[in-house]
């Protein structure tokens, strides 16, 4: 399915939670997939689809009832022991992760990953700093305590105590479930402009269609722990019946441009955005005015 | 993980035993635990065991989820089993070499111990702790010590905190587990170094922890301030308690059990 050699990948990976327990539940079964290297991709899928367990499985916070996680080709439960280096190649941002901060300032919450990489203090500060920049924390929130702040920014703190991390590959579970349109405009963004700036590779999983079409490179789409999609937003979106089948739907605004489309009006399919629904309704305008003329 | 942990949880089901009044239920482990305490002879102690297996085979719960319950006391078990085989002196001596000496004493000491145990940790656990659940055992447990009231002891505080109490360990657990995961991700590790790293090490777990619960706990107030909770005065209920014939039935075959055991220990 894929052309080039992952960075990261599961092969044949079952996980088990409570095994041995009146509770022991499958929360993958067999599943085998890829993530490119220097890229973000969106995962996708329905609630209880196994996302979160994938997140978990794949900087080694969980370790697979059967198969393996690679790294660059290499197992990374080769050697039990050394699975805390592998938490600091991936980085993870937990769903919800505004409960884990816990220092007595923003900056040294921060600096905690960093710190325990055992970097040295000019470092840190520099991450630090740059990690802010990039999740939107204005330096006069540094020394304040994090249980001060807003629910939004919490947030941000959290992701950026991953990010100061430096990670090869951070992977972010539902990074704007929650917030209001600017700020997940704001964080994905600032997701984004990282990415960019690192070409690291970077695994979002997300329910929002609108957000992945816009922030992510690949879209990924499970469905009952099988990839049933993988390409870009136009490829993705492209397969509105099956989308539907894996409980997902297309974006609010492409379902717009297609409901005018076909109502007659000349529209180009595959937008996906509202900007770029804006600027083709205005070109649909200006070349009507045109015929007119 | 945290959350495997078994023992002395509810299992919801249908049985005799789940649909027993938790009054009675209170009542029985008292006696239950007297027969117990009664037994000294082999029968009777043959008698005690089996009847923890009449209740754990009357319960439908899997014997493997009780038994495996047994495995958190095994290394105490053991440990006074040992001892009690070893430092217990009789006389019937079974066994001499060197220094060792075994009794028969002992040895019967040490059966004896773990059949109480085990039998104590199986009917108790059956009998209350997998059948019951937590709503039902404070409820039950402030109907039982009513009469306190009189003596100004606040039942029915206590009681709605331990019902609390007991609703949110689950939630707690869970809590723990994810915090656990989160500083995990960032590189907290709780297995290395000095006995003082690694208890700094706690507290990114602990600081998330405290303040979450304080935090639960003040919405919770709120919520049950919102629908005019104000104590147990005047308060009605939604569920009554009522005896059938089965919590007699039971009863009686408890009672019957105890005079059993003194009927045994006596002629053996
Ligand atoms: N700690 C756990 N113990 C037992 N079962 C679990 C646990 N965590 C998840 N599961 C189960 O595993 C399955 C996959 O859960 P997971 O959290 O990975 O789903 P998800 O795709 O992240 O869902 P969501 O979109 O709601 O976050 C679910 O059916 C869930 O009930
Ligand atoms: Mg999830």
């Amino acid at each position: 399915m894929m052309e080039h050699t992952p960075k990261i990948s599961l092969e044949n990976v079952t996980y088990r939670y409570s095994i041995g327990t009146p509770f022991e539940k499958a929360a993958l079964q067999n599943v085998t997939l890829g993530f490119e290297g220097g890229i973000i991709t969106g995962l996708m899928g329905h609630t209880g689809s196994g996302k979160s367990t994938i997140a978990q499985l794949l900087n080694g916070l969980l370790r697979p009832t059967e198969g393996t996680v690679r790294i660059d080709g290499q197992d990374i439960w080769e050697d039990p022991k050394k699975i805390g280096a592998v938490r600091f190649r991936v980085g993870l941002v937990f769903q919800y992760p505004e409960y884990q901060l816990f220092e007595e300032t923003v900056a040294r919450d921060i600096a905690y990953g960093p710190h325990n990489m055992g970097l040295d203090d000019d470092e840190i500060r520099r991450r630090v700093e740059e990690a802010a920049r990039f999740t939107g924390i204005t330096p006069d929130i540094f020394e304040k305590s994090p249980f001060e702040l807003s629910g939004g920014q919490k947030r941000r703190v959290a992701i950026a105590g991953v990010m100061a991390m430096d990670p090869e590959i951070l992977v972010l579970d539902e990074p704007a479930a929650g917030l209001d349109p600017k700020g997940r405009a704001e964080i994905l963004g600032g997701i984004r402009a990282y990415q960019r700036e690192k070409k690291n590779t970077i695994i979002i999983i997300s329910h929002s269609m609108e957000d992945m079409a816009l922030y992510a490179d690949k879209l990924m789409v499970l469905d009952h722990g099988r990839v049933s999609r993988y390409g870009d937003a136009h490829e993705v979106f492209s397969h509105a019946e099956e989308l539907k089948s894996v409980g997902l739907s297309r974006p609010q605004i492409t379902k717009f441009v297609m409901e005018l489309a076909r109502a007659g009006v000349p529209v180009n399919g595959g937008i996906y955005s509202v900007e770029d629904a804006y600027k083709e309704v205005l070109r649909v305008f200006a070349e009507k005015k045109k015929g007119a003329k | 993980m945290l959350r495997d942990i078994t023992l002395g949880q509810y299992f919801p089901g249908n049985s005799v035993l789940h649909r027993l009044d938790p009054r009675m239920k209170i009542f029985l482990i008292v006696i239950y635990i007297v027969t117990i305490f009664t037994a000294n002879t082999p029968v009777s102690f043959a008698l005690v065991l089996a009847s923890a297996f009449v209740l754990l085979f009357l319960s439908r719960i899997p014997a493997k989820l009780v038994l495996g319950g047994l495995k958190a006391v095994f290394i105490i078990m053991a440990f006074t089993a040992v001892i009690n085989i070893f430092w217990t002196t009789g006389e019937e001596l079974w066994l001499e070499a060197g220094p060792i000496k075994i009794y028969r004493e002992g040895v019967e000491y040490a059966i004896f111990m773990i059949v109480r145990v085990v039998a104590l940790i199986v009917g108790s656990s059956v009998l209350l702790t997998y059948t019951t659940s937590p709503i039902a055992l404070t409820d039950g447990l402030e109907r039982v010590l009513a009469p306190l009231k009189v003596l100004h002891v606040p039942v029915h505080e206590f009681s709605m905190m331990m019902t609390i109490a007991l609703r949110f360990i689950p939630t707690l657990i869970e809590e723990t587990d994810k915090i656990i995961s989160a500083q995990k991700a960032r590189g907290t590790d709780f297995t290395a170094g000095s006995l003082a790293q690694r208890a700094r090490a706690l507290i990114p777990i602990m600081v998330p922890l405290f303040v979450s619960a304080f935090h639960r706990a003040d919405e919770l107030a709120v919520a049950m301030e919102c629908r005019c909770y104000r104590g147990g005065e005047g308060r009605t209920r939604m569920t009554r308690l009522h005896l059938h014939a089965r919590d007699f039935v039971v009863l009686g075959a408890h009672i019957v059990l105890l005079a059993a055991v003194i009927a045994l220990n006596i002629i053996f």
